[in-house]
């Protein structure tokens, strides 16, 4: 299931706009300028995940996991590199890095951060289907990329696909990138897509 | 009851009594429905107080720091993490350690909606105390910190002494070429007086710069090892400062370097070592001619009494750099160690000058408006108590002859330093024989039986039978032999060989470098005169 074009600009758009809450919301707490982008989203079928996001990240990551369930329901997760983690963390709070397995006051912060972004973008999408999610307490994972993508393929076999938005954080003159992924039934893609360019269409 | 019901109901009640983390719930109008024990513990507000109160009431501080939205949010659904490190806590409660509470317990929560059958019916706050989390991360960041510290600490000091060694080569190998250059020179052909002449100033002066090379590192050794010891006399400050001023004053007027005074016309008097005071103020001085450009100024001051006795000397010299002021009087240190540095030295010279005022109870300082501003070092020496600004009694004691009639010995393998004991001895009435080992010494003992010296000056350190096996062999001679007092001169110096020489039977013990006039003192002494 490919997206168009104009799919994937109508698809950035609306994110952006989630992201523009949740890099505000960053701003705040930390007292730095954040700004989030959206670059890059696309859709894969969930057991191409796996490839997809290899090219992109290593196999350490810290992802933050959320199950939000309602009229759409599935999956959330933020996921970075260790290393982008750690220097995200070390970006927001002015401390100097302990190694994640031992700095639970990071992984809080990274999770913190995870449920805003998550919050953020599919509180829009929530909006824009006019439905309600509720989702459950985030947690954070120090697991390798395959473990956590294992988890999901097991847990959940109705759900074939995985919306892939690619997050640019960029503060105090850094960068660094995370990764949301958003899984999904086809139906509640499908929804999803075509309210998205419903949404697009009553703007033009 | 059926059993979930039973086990729903006891899993409440332990949640609300035994729980080790904060929890409240409340209704979908955000009116306070359940407070646990841990909660009523920790805040010191009872359940009574708190439930059936609107939250935002009972705990304005909750909008005063903008976390209603949180609530607000979990009305429509959404889960909220407040990370400590973002906002250190939730509720103002006491620190878990049930101190006064003038800090509040650093938190950690979760607000998450309470659902059931898709319908919000209200909200749930979870809190955790992490004082103990806290506290131990900021420990292991000092800890990460401090050892990152150390690292570099000791990168620098490798980096100092890497430097130190290059620079030493350097600076040894510099005056070596000089008078290596210059002796193959007079030795491969026939020079003329001018020639000579020249190639013999070149030598004498890169020579004498090693052996102050060599000198301050030695000094260096001796007061990092403590051994170096001072022998202190009154010195008067001012001559001190003028004999520094005459030395350094061809270097200086060679860069048209004018120096200016303003000193005590009165002697200022200290309880001082007289070398060392010279080498002070002489390191001081050459210093700044070192760094004072052609045609600069320095300005030596010295007030009188009753003023502290304060030697500043000031120059227009390239100054200090702020960063590297404190690191003036650092061993191996100069603020520029490239290889294109202009000025030659290893960086010994202050750090010495700083020891030595120190030795004396003195404190030096340094001032600098910073690059280009001029440098100015002040030296205070301690006030000398009236008692120890005596006349010097040794002096006193060697005037006149005072050895006539006294016969002396004198062994030493040094030549030179035969020829000046005969010099300084005679010259106080001795009758000095000399002996070149401790053979010849034994040699000529037994040959004046009946005119035996009264006092044997010998050095410890010569070849063959050194002072030791002399002093065994005199000790082990029937008397009057076995009785001469004896008196070990010697460049071992330091408190192991002092107790060694005395251990062997000798009267007393001197290190060289010692002064003729002290050898008279010391034969003095042994004759209890």
């Amino acid at each position: 299931m490919d997206l168009t074009p104009q799919q994937q600009d109508a698809l950035i758009e609306l994110l952006n706009i989630g992201f523009g809450r949740a890099a505000a919301s960053l701003s705040h707490l930390t007292g730095h300028r954040v700004v989030l982008e959206v670059p890059q989203v696309s859709i894969h079928p969930i057991e191409m995940l796996g490839e997809t996001l290899e090219k992109v990240v290593n196999q350490d990551v810290a992802s933050v996991h959320q199950i939000f369930s309602g009229p759409v329901a599935g999956d959330a997760l933020l996921i970075l590199d260790h290393a982008a983690a750690g220097i995200l963390k070390e970006l927001l709070t002015d401390e100097p890095s302990l190694p994640l397995p031992v700095d639970a006051s990071g992984r809080e912060v990274l999770t913190e951060v995870g449920n805003i972004l998550l919050n953020a973008c599919l509180g829009t999408f929530g909006n824009l289907l006019d439905v309600q999610v509720s989702f459950s307490i985030p947690h954070l994972n120090l697991d390798a990329l395959n473990t956590v993508l294992r988890s999901l393929l097991v847990k959940r076999e109705g759900m074939r696909y995985a919306l892939v938005v690619h997050a640019g954080f960029r503060l105090r003159d850094a960068a660094v990138t995370g990764y949301l992924v958003i899984v999904l039934s086809v139906a509640s893609l499908d929804r999803l897509i075509k309210a998205v360019e419903h949404w697009e269409k009553g703007l033009n | 009851m059926p059993h979930t019901a039973l086990l729903n109901a006891a899993m409440l009640r332990w949640l609300d009594e035994l729980s080790t983390q904060g929890i409240f719930t409340t209704d979908d109008s955000l009116i306070v429905r359940s407070w646990n024990r841990w909660l009523e513990r920790t805040s010191r507000r009872s359940a009574s107080t708190v439930v059936g109160q609107p939250l935002f009431t009972a705990f304005p501080e909750i909008v005063d720091r903008g976390f209603q939205k949180h609530y607000e949010a979990a009305l429509t659904g959404s889960v909220s993490v407040l990370a400590q490190p973002f906002h250190r806590y939730l509720l103002r409660f006491p620190t878990g350690d049930g101190s006064d509470g003038s800090e509040a317990m650093p938190q950690s929560c979760r607000i998450a909606p309470l659902i059931e059958n898709g319908k919000i019916l209200g909200t749930l706050t979870v809190i955790d105390d992490v004082s103990e989390r806290v506290k131990s991360e900021a420990e292991m960041r000092r800890q990460i910190a401090s050892a990152v510290e150390a690292r570099m600490v000791a990168e620098d000091t490798l980096r100092i002494k890497d430097e130190f060694l290059a620079t030493l080569s350097h600076e040894i190998r510099t005056p070596l070429n000089a008078v290596i250059g210059w002796t193959k020179i007079l030795l491969a052909r026939p020079s003329d007086a001018q020639t000579l002449q020249r190639a013999l100033s070149v030598i004498d002066r890169n020579a004498t710069a090693q052996a102050r090379l060599i000198e301050d590192m030695l000094d260096m050794a001796r007061i990092v090892s403590g051994k170096l010891r001072l022998e202190l006399g009154p010195v008067d400050l001012v001559a001190a400062t003028i004999a520094a001023i005459d030395v350094v004053a061809p270097a200086a007027a060679a860069k048209s370097i004018t120096i200016r005074t303003a000193l005590s016309r009165a002697p200022r008097p200290i309880v001082a070592d007289a070398d060392r005071v010279q080498q002070i103020v002489w390191n001081v001085l050459s210093n700044a001619v070192k760094f004072t450009p052609a045609g600069g100024s320095i300005e030596v001051f010295l007030p009188e009494a009753p003023a502290p006795i304060q030697l500043t000397v000031k120059d227009t010299g390239e100054g200090i750099a702020a960063e590297f002021l404190p690191h003036v009087f650092e061993r191996f240190r100069q603020a520029n160690s490239s290889s294109s540095r202009t000025e030659g030295g290893l960086g010994l010279g202050l750090a010495l000058v700083r020891q030595l005022v120190e030795m004396h109870g003195g404190e030096i300082r340094v001032e600098s408006g910073g690059r280009g501003a001029g440098t100015a070092f002040t030296i205070t020496f301690p006030e000398p108590k009236e008692t120890r600004v005596q006349p010097d009694a040794d002096a006193a004691h060697l005037k006149g002859r005072p050895l006539t009639g006294v016969r002396l010995l004198v062994v030493d393998d040094d030549a030179d330093w035969r020829e000046l004991m005969m010099v300084s001895l005679t010259g106080h009435g001795a009758d000095v024989m000399l002996a070149a080992t401790a053979r010849q010494a034994l040699t000529l003992l037994d040959g004046t039986r009946n005119q035996l010296p009264h006092v044997i000056v010998a050095d410890l350190a010569m070849p063959g039978d050194d002072g030791y096996a002399l002093m065994d062999v005199l000790r082990a001679s029937d008397p009057p032999l076995r009785s001469i007092p004896a008196i070990a001169v010697t460049a071992y110096s330091g408190e192991d060989h002092e107790r060694r020489a005395l251990e062997a039977g000798f009267r007393l013990h001197r290190s060289k470098p010692i002064a003729p006039d002290e050898v008279t003192s010391a034969v003095l002494e042994a004759l209890n005169r």
